[in-house]
């Protein structure tokens, strides 16, 4: 895919999805590693990895995917896409001062936002199944979940726990 | 726009304050709640009314609400300069973590060792953390209303019969036109 190419589409998932980090996993699968198979769902779930492990915002990873396709070049210009569209809060504000609150706007956001909330367990499904091929990375899940979910634990934490974990049980040969 | 009305602050504090929102864990909410003891607790340049009112019309834009933000005080502050201010301090720690990270990465990933660990580590542990996502990003919509049929229709429409996801976020957006734009579930 082209530079160009590249941030037309990253520009598009941020949109479509309203600047959600998760919620633009499922559209960069389906396109970047199912369609085109420019990225693996390896690589992909990496990516996704840094966003969570990386302070800021969540859909900054998408400067992950910039960097593997095109290099730092390709890093600063998905940067750039995902951040574009924040400048229609200028005319919004414009706008607000002049019309006041519409209706329709909060209800297509609200039916949008419910929507992508379907296609993350969809995505999560899909990639589920990929990633959970042996026992022990089944454990290391269900354990990372009760860490995140449960405990509340910090992300960095759940990551050294679970890493620490996969790895003793690869050492001992288990997987 | 009214920018003298409630407080100034200056070119360098505006960087200084999105670095400081950028640096937070926790997403958005943890951007916000930097930006709200900055701008309004602390230097008190910004009422809690119109705060919450920009986060409320950050919310329709579709960025980030936090990059939209950041446009909204970039330009309060110092025009539009104070844009491009405020958005550069604001990725800037998730970018250059991010592609450090990355970059290794690439040097790692053709070693075998690095090739068998991650599917038993990091990979589980990111799929716990969409889980987590999703559960968090789904709170709302978890209970018998109109909002669990469309997220149910859309996460069938997916994963069943493997519909477009855009396709589908956009039908989630006309289906809550005309189902939310009355009731209480538009907010």
């Amino acid at each position: 895919v082209s530079l160009l190419g590249l941030c037309a589409l990253v520009f598009t998932y941020n949109v479509a999805t309203f600047g959600n980090g998760p919620g633009m996993v499922p559209l960069l699968q389906e396109e970047l590693v199912d369609r085109r198979g420019v990225l693996t769902a390896d690589q992909l779930l990496y990516a996704f990895t840094i966003a969570r492990v990386t302070p800021g915002q969540a859909n900054t990873y998408v400067a992950a995917v910039g960097y593997l396709l095109h290099g730092l070049v390709g890093a600063l210009a998905c940067t750039a896409a995902i951040l574009l569209p924040g400048y229609l809060m200028l005319p919004l504000l414009w706008g607000y001062r002049r019309l006041g609150a519409v209706r329709l706007v909060p209800a297509f956001t609200r039916g949008l936002t419910v929507a992508s909330v379907g296609l993350i367990f969809a995505a999560t499904l899909d990639i589920g199944r990929r990633t959970l091929t042996g026992w022990v990375s089944v454990v290391v899940f269900a354990a990372a979940l009760a860490m995140a979910q449960l405990l509340n634990w910090n992300p960095l934490v759940v990551l050294a726990v679970s890493a620490a974990v996969g790895t003793a049980a690869w050492l001992l040969g288990w997987t | 726009v009214t920018a003298e009305r409630e407080g100034q602050v200056s070119r360098r504090a505006l960087f200084g304050i999105f670095l400081k929102a950028g640096l937070a864990f926790g997403g958005g909410l943890g951007i916000l709640a930097v930006l709200e003891q900055e701008l309004v607790t602390s230097r008190q340049a910004v009422s809690r009314e119109e705060f919450l009112r920009l986060y409320g019309l950050g919310r329709v834009v579709p960025s980030g609400t936090m990059t939209a933000l950041a446009v909204a005080y970039g330009y309060r502050f110092a025009g539009l300069l104070g844009t491009v201010i405020a958005l550069a301090a604001l990725v800037l720690p998730a970018l250059v973590l991010t592609v450090a990270l990355t970059a290794a990465y690439g040097l790692l990933h053709r070693q075998r060792w690095l090739l068998e660990l991650l599917p038993v580590t990091i990979l589980p542990a990111a799929l716990a953390f969409i889980v987590v996502a999703g559960v968090r990003l789904g709170r709302g919509v978890f209970r018998p209303s109109l909002e669990l049929l469309v997220a149910a229709a859309a996460f069938a429409g997916a994963a069943l019969l493997g519909v477009n996801p855009v396709v589908l976020l956009l039908a989630g957006g006309v289906a809550g036109t005309l189902l939310f734009a009355r009731g209480d579930g538009a907010r």
